[in-house]
């Protein structure tokens, strides 16, 4: 801890006196040195030690550090940070629906807050450590001083400095001298030759350095926004060519070349068996079914089933409303793809006059651009969302005299 | 060289009567709770199995805790621990009764129990794909053995550090300190994979389909919070007695504290991975353990455990002026050793009833074996140095400060 005003006049000599040094031997001369210069009411001087002196700091009057408050308030803001830009980012700001997860839940943005909140504490921490010793010095005028060397192995020092207001050449010297100190106290000037100031040589260095950091980065910047006839980079080629068959790709290994394999003949695995034509394929007798499959309840709990897995694959491309206005198409038209079409509005009469047979082999088997969900999406939850979406058509070009009486008010 | 005369002189630090008197009361107040355990939860056996299981892991992880305390201590050539080792190193060394107080757990199987595993049920094995494929593994002869190996290699590894240690008051010298030393390393891998596998068999199968990679850690997790709550306890009582006054001091308790406040953060850390990777993984064999510990009234038990067991000692031990503070300190210690039950009863108890079972068996347990455990440790504690006076360490550990 230091004072850190200055009041003291600079001495009119061209080699000014930094202060006065005395050495000891043992540590418990040091301690008891530094509680008479604390008593005399010296406030800019300070020990020096090979290692850590316990009791020192009493000795020397230097009260508790402020610093683990700083870092407990740091720990706190990078913790609260974290939390606050992943909330911000993934629920307000750029709202993405994967898979109908909510926008925040706290578990998956535990690992950051943690990891930042850790790295907030430990960088202030150390930062504020080596600040608040105005560490890195880069030069002392007590490394001019031969005696001072051996503060690195055996040697115990005080230096008073002459900027302390209390500091006088004569009362000073004389109080050093009375902590009976090993040899003469010690004059030590301020150092004229060294400076504080970082060789170029260095400056230089850490610039090119600077420099070519930001060299990575600008590759990556022009990749993004300029085109190459050249293939990629393969950096890690064993995750770009992986060994194993893809859906649908030709497998030699096989005489009939396909990766994917048959059942057996004659065989269904488990779960396969689907005896049930109106329920597993929406069709009766052949044709698409005017009905619901006798499994489907026509309840709220199978609506709400409905609402839920339509938000989770529906809403992406048909929309929250069904409008064909969901978010990958708003995203295909802002990058101005040529070959996208737009998803089908259900609102319109063919949807809504299409059969939930129709519907359901639709969303089963996909149309047109729209991939299959029959692997995705439980049987029982593409029912649901057919119900769903029939309430949802109806509700989309609806009355006021389809609201019930009750709740009318609350509409206007 | 020996500071043993020294410090005798300077510091009281034998307990005689003491000891014996509050050893005796322990060990009366266990027997009767245990007895009263027994009479009030024979009608209802399941209950008592379990309610004796969970007392068991409780007492269990103290001295586990306490054994890698001991350990760690010497693989480390640690200094400031020094006078307060022979502490932990006595109630560790109580390891071979521990090894008695699982019969309580294993008679039970041997006598045809299949209440608390349901590995144990033949016929359930043999209906369940997954159970008659770690039948290799979960079997009642392999789980014997297993128990033989985890209990032998405690106790071997206590009743060594222990002996060796008294046997350092009366010699003195480096060369004890060196051997421990030694012995430390090879028994701390030793003693993280017995820990581990003693989680799993005796924890962990109760629901035999679930697994995690993560479980023999959370338990560690527990018993060092445990043990460090227990040794700073210990040594307050023991002072306030009037023994190792002026040996023992805040600088000790300062560093019992940090180590309690270092692994509370530990065992959220590793809680919460355990968590994490199922949460996110969303696999329902995974998943079950946890739906069972979120729905129902386990839920406030789940919230309880966030709450009590890292949010509140988080903060509440983070300050130096806490740890330093014997009161303070004290009253986060009780703290944890309840907390630490709880979550034992989290682990031990959900099975899929959305109730709470918790009655006067389940507390009497608990106090009957912890009283059992701690009244024979301070019996043995009797007429010993309360302090390893002949470890070299000693004049480093009695100088110990914080900077």
């Amino acid at each position: 801890m230091s004072d850190s005003s200055e009041t003291s006049t600079p001495i009119p000599e061209p080699e000014q006196v930094h202060g006065l040094l005395a050495e000891y031997s043992t540590p418990q001369q040091l301690i008891a040195a530094a509680r008479r210069i604390r008593d005399a009411g010296y406030s800019r001087w300070d020990s020096y030690s090979p290692f850590p002196v316990h009791g020192i700091d009493p000795a020397m009057g230097i009260r508790p550090t402020v610093l683990p408050w700083i870092v407990f308030a740091a720990g706190l803001t990078g913790g609260t940070g974290a939390l606050a830009l992943q909330w911000w980012t993934s629920s307000v700001d750029y709202r993405w629906i994967v898979s109908g997860k909510p926008f925040f839940s706290i578990p998956a943005n535990i690992p950051i807050t943690f990891e930042l909140t850790v790295l907030s504490a430990s960088l202030t921490c150390l930062l504020g450590m080596l600040l608040m010793n105005k560490l890195p010095m880069l030069a002392h005028p007590l490394d001019r001083s031969r005696r001072f060397a051996r503060v690195t192995d055996d040697r115990f020092f005080v230096l008073v400095q002459a900027s302390d207001p209390k500091f006088d050449a004569k009362d000073t010297a004389g109080l050093l001298q009375a902590t009976s100190p090993r040899g003469p106290i010690e004059v030590v000037m301020e150092d004229t030759k060294s400076s504080n100031v970082i060789p170029r040589g260095i400056v230089y260095a850490l610039l090119v350095l600077a420099t070519a950091a930001i060299v990575p980065f600008a590759l990556s910047a022009l990749a993004r926004v300029s085109t190459s006839e050249q293939t990629r980079l393969d950096i890690v080629p064993d995750m770009d060519f992986q060994q194993k068959f893809k859906a649908q790709r030709e497998n030699t290994f096989f005489a009939d070349k396909r990766a994917m394999r048959l059942p057996v003949e004659g065989t269904v695995a488990v779960g396969e068996l689907r005896d049930d034509d109106h329920f597993y394929t929406g069709k009766v007798d052949g044709t698409f079914a005017k009905t619901f499959p006798s499994q489907i309840e026509i309840s709220d709990a199978t609506m709400e089933l409905g609402r839920k897995r339509f938000g989770t694959y529906c809403t992406p491309c048909h929309g929250v409303d069904g409008s064909g206005q969901g978010m990958v198409h708003q995203r295909a038209r802002s990058l101005m793809q040529g070959t996208w079409v737009q998803p089908a509005d259900l609102r319109q009469d063919k949807d809504i006059y299409r059969s939930v047979g129709e519907l359901f082999d639709n969303i089963s088997r996909g149309v047109r651009n729209m991939p299959a969900y029959e692997r995705q999406i439980d049987t029982q939850d593409r029912w649901a969302i057919i119900l769903y979406l029939r309430a949802l058509q109806r509700s989309q070009s609806a009355h006021l005299e389809d609201v019930p009486q009750a709740e009318r008010g609350a509409l206007k | 060289m020996s500071h043993g005369t020294e410090i005798e002189h300077h510091d009281n630090i034998v307990m005689d009567s003491e000891a014996a008197g509050a050893g005796r009361i322990a060990l009366i107040v266990g027997g009767v709770s245990l007895a009263l355990a027994l009479a009030l939860g024979f009608r209802d056996l399941p209950k008592l199995e379990r309610a004796y299981l969970v007392a068991f892991m409780y007492v269990l992880s103290i001295a586990l805790g306490m054994l890698w305390f001991v350990a760690i201590q010497h693989l480390t050539n640690a200094k400031w621990s020094v006078v307060v080792r022979r502490v932990a190193e006595i109630i560790a060394n109580s390891m071979p009764f521990v090894a008695l107080l699982s019969l309580g757990v294993i008679g039970p199987m041997l006598a045809g129990s299949t209440n608390l595993y349901v590995w144990l049920d033949h016929e359930k094995v043999e209906q369940d794909h997954l159970l008659l494929h770690k039948a290799a593994y979960l079997n009642l002869g392999f789980f014997l053995v297993r128990c033989l190996v985890y209990f032998g290699f405690w106790s071997w590894l206590s009743r060594r550090f222990f002996t060796m240690s008294v046997r350092q008051d009366e010699e003195g010298g480096s060369e004890i300190s060196s051997a421990l030393q030694r012995i430390s390393a090879p028994s701390m891998i030793g003693f993280a994979v017995t820990l581990t596998f003693a989680a799993i068999d005796f924890i962990m199968s109760l629901d035999a389909t679930w697994f995690s990679t993560m479980f023999g850690v959370y338990y560690f997790a527990g018993c060092v919070l445990s043990a460090y709550s227990i040794l700073g306890l210990s040594l307050m009582w023991i002072q306030s007695k009037g023994r190792l006054e002026r040996t023992v001091n805040q600088e000790h308790y300062h560093d019992i504290g940090k180590m309690m406040f270092a692994f509370t953060i530990f065992w959220a850390y590793i809680g919460f991975s355990q968590f994490m990777l199922i949460w996110y993984a969303d696999i329902p064999e995974e998943t079950h353990w946890y739906h069972w510990r979120f729905e129902g009234d386990w839920k406030y038990v789940s919230a309880l455990l966030l709450v009590a067991h890292f949010v509140l000692p988080f903060f509440g031990l983070m300050s130096r002026h806490i740890k330093r503070n014997k009161r303070t300190l004290a009253f986060w210690a009780f703290w944890i050793l309840a907390i630490h039950y709880v979550d034992l009863f989290w682990l031990v108890y959900p099975n899929g009833s959305p109730t709470i079972p918790l009655s006067p068996v389940d507390i009497l347990c608990a106090v009957g074996v912890v009283g059992l455990f701690f009244g024979l440790a301070a019996q043995r504690a009797r007429k010993l140095n309360l302090i390893p006076t002949g470890d070299p360490r000693l004049a480093d550990s009695l100088a110990f400060e914080n900077i």
